[in-house]
C-alpha cells in the first residue's frame, strides 16, 4: 500500500492582498496559483478555476485595475497588490449595471464563465463607451462560453453600453 | 540566484506561456524569478532608438504613441495577440520573445523590426541582434545566470500585418509582418511557418508572381503541429505575406 507523507518540504510565504476593498493576510504555498489562493484559501469562489491554461478567463479577476486570468499567476507575484473579485463587482445582494444587462439579455445559462465576460465587458466599456459588435466580439476573444453561442452576451454588453449612456445625457 | 540555480530556475515575465506549463508538469522548476520589481516595464525613446523593457506588456506596447508614431508593426501585431484583453494586460512582449513558441505573433515581429536584444547577467550586460538571439523553437541565446532586460530598435514607422489563425482563441498558422526595404523594396517577415521566422525581400511588392516564388522557395522546413501540417503552412504563407504587404501599402481589402 502506498502512503502518503506530508510534503513539509514545500516552501511557504505571507503575502498581503487588498481584496474587494479588504485588507487580507494570507499564507500560501509558493507555488500556488491565485486563482487557488482566492478559492481555497480566501473562499471567494465566484472566481472560477476552468482550463488551467489561460484560455477560458473563468478565473479572472482585476489586479491593480487591470484584468487577469488569475490561473496564469502565481500568487506570490501579487504580493501587495489591490484585487477584485466578481464577489466585489457590485455591492452584497445587488447586481451591478453589466450583471444586470446580462440578467435581462439572458445572457448566460449555466454562468460558470460569467465573471470573465463580465470582467471583460466591464474594462471594454470603460475604454470605449460605444462599441460596435465587432468591438465587443474583439473584447471577448480571450472568453469561453460553451452555452450560449455568444450572441445574448454581445447584446447584452451593447445593453449595458446603451444605459451608461442614457445616465451620463439624464445628469 | 539564477546562475546558482542554473537548469532550475525560471525567469517570469507575465507568465502567460509559463506558467500553464508548469501547472501541467511540462516544465519543473524549483525556483521562480518574477522580474516585476525590476523597474523594466518602460518605453523609452534614447539616441534615436526606441527601447522596450522587459516587463512591457502587450497593452502598453498598443497605448504607446511613442510606438504607435516609431514602430508601429509592434501595437498592429498587439492588437490581435491571442487570448484577449487579459492577456495583453498580462503577457509581455520580450517574454514571449524569450519564451520562443515559435508558433504565435510577437517573434516574427520583432524579428521584422531587428530587434538588439539586452541580456543581464553575471558577467555584466551583452547584446546580440535578434537573428542570432532565437536558436531554435523554444531555444534562445541565455546562458546561466541570463536574462533579458530589454529590446532596442531602430524606428521604422511604418508595418504592415497579417495572420491566419483558424478560431478566435487558436494559435496563428502563419503571421507575416511587411516593412519598406530599400529602393521602393518590401522585407516580409513570416513567422509561425518555420521554427525560426524566414526573411523574404521583395524588390516590386505588387507583383505577386514574384512574391509568391520568393515565399514558397524561401520556405524548406515548415513547422508541423496538432493545428495544421507543415505543408498547409507552406502553401498559405504567399498569401498572408501578400496581404501584409497590402496592408503596409494601404491596398483597400
Amino acid at each position: 500500500m502506498t502512503t502518503t507523507e506530508p510534503d513539509d518540504e514545500v516552501p511557504t510565504r505571507t503575502i498581503r492582498l487588498r481584496v474587494n476593498g479588504r485588507q487580507r493576510r494570507v499564507t500560501i504555498e509558493d507555488r500556488q496559483l491565485l486563482v487557488d489562493v482566492l478559492r481555497h484559501e480566501l473562499h471567494l469562489t465566484g472566481t472560477h478555476a476552468g482550463c488551467y491554461n489561460g484560455d477560458c478567463a473563468a478565473c479572472t479577476v482585476r489586479v491593480d485595475g487591470r484584468i487577469a486570468k488569475s490561473c496564469l499567476l502565481l500568487a506570490a507575484s501579487v504580493d501587495g497588490c489591490e484585487l477584485r473579485t466578481i464577489e466585489g463587482i457590485s455591492p452584497e445582494g445587488e447586481l451591478g449595471d453589466i450583471q444586470q444587462a446580462f440578467w435581462d439579455s439572458d445572457a448566460f445559462q449555466c454562468g460558470f464563465c460569467i465573471a470573465g465576460h463580465l470582467f471583460a465587458i466591464e474594462d471594454l466599456l470603460e475604454s470605449n463607451p460605444e462599441p460596435s459588435d465587432s468591438d465587443v466580439r474583439q473584447a471577448l476573444t480571450g472568453n469561453l462560453c460553451r452555452c450560449t453561442g455568444y450572441t445574448n452576451i454581445v447584446k447584452a454588453a451593447q445593453l449595458a453600453a446603451q444605459r451608461r449612456r442614457d445616465a451620463v445625457e439624464h445628469t | 540566484m539564477l546562475l546558482e540555480h542554473h537548469g532550475n530556475a525560471a525567469v517570469v515575465g507575465g507568465g502567460t506561456f509559463l506558467l500553464p506549463r508548469m501547472t501541467r508538469h511540462l516544465l519543473e522548476y524549483e525556483h521562480v524569478v518574477d522580474l516585476k520589481d525590476l523597474g523594466l516595464r518602460q518605453i523609452t525613446s534614447t539616441d534615436g532608438e526606441i527601447e522596450i523593457g522587459a516587463s512591457v506588456s502587450y497593452v502598453d506596447v498598443l497605448e504607446s504613441d511613442l510606438l504607435r508614431s516609431n514602430l508601429a508593426l509592434l501595437p498592429r501585431m498587439a492588437r490581435g495577440i491571442t487570448g484577449g484583453r487579459q492577456i495583453t494586460q498580462q503577457g509581455t512582449l520580450v517574454g514571449a520573445v524569450c519564451f520562443h513558441f515559435p508558433t504565435t505573433d510577437a517573434p516574427g515581429a520583432v524579428f521584422a523590426l531587428d530587434a538588439m536584444v539586452d541580456i543581464h547577467g553575471p558577467d555584466g550586460r551583452r547584446s546580440v541582434p535578434i537573428s542570432d538571439f532565437l536558436i531554435d523553437a523554444f531555444v534562445v541565446d541565455l546562458r546561466p545566470g541570463e536574462f533579458v532586460s530589454s529590446m532596442r530598435f531602430a524606428p521604422q514607422p511604418s508595418g504592415g500585418y497579417c495572420k491566419v489563425k483558424h478560431s478566435t482563441g487558436s494559435w496563428p498558422i502563419v503571421t507575416a509582418s511587411a516593412v519598406p526595404g530599400p529602393g521602393g523594396s518590401v522585407r516580409i517577415t513570416l513567422g509561425a511557418v518555420e521554427s525560426l521566422p524566414v526573411v523574404v525581400t521583395v524588390e516590386d511588392p505588387l507583383d505577386r508572381t514574384e512574391l509568391k516564388h520568393r515565399v514558397d522557395s524561401a520556405i524548406t522546413a515548415p513547422w508541423s503541429d496538432v493545428l495544421a501540417p507543415g505543408s498547409y503552412r507552406a502553401d498559405i504563407a504567399a498569401a498572408v505575406a501578400r496581404r501584409a504587404v497590402e496592408d503596409l501599402m494601404g491596398v483597400p481589402k
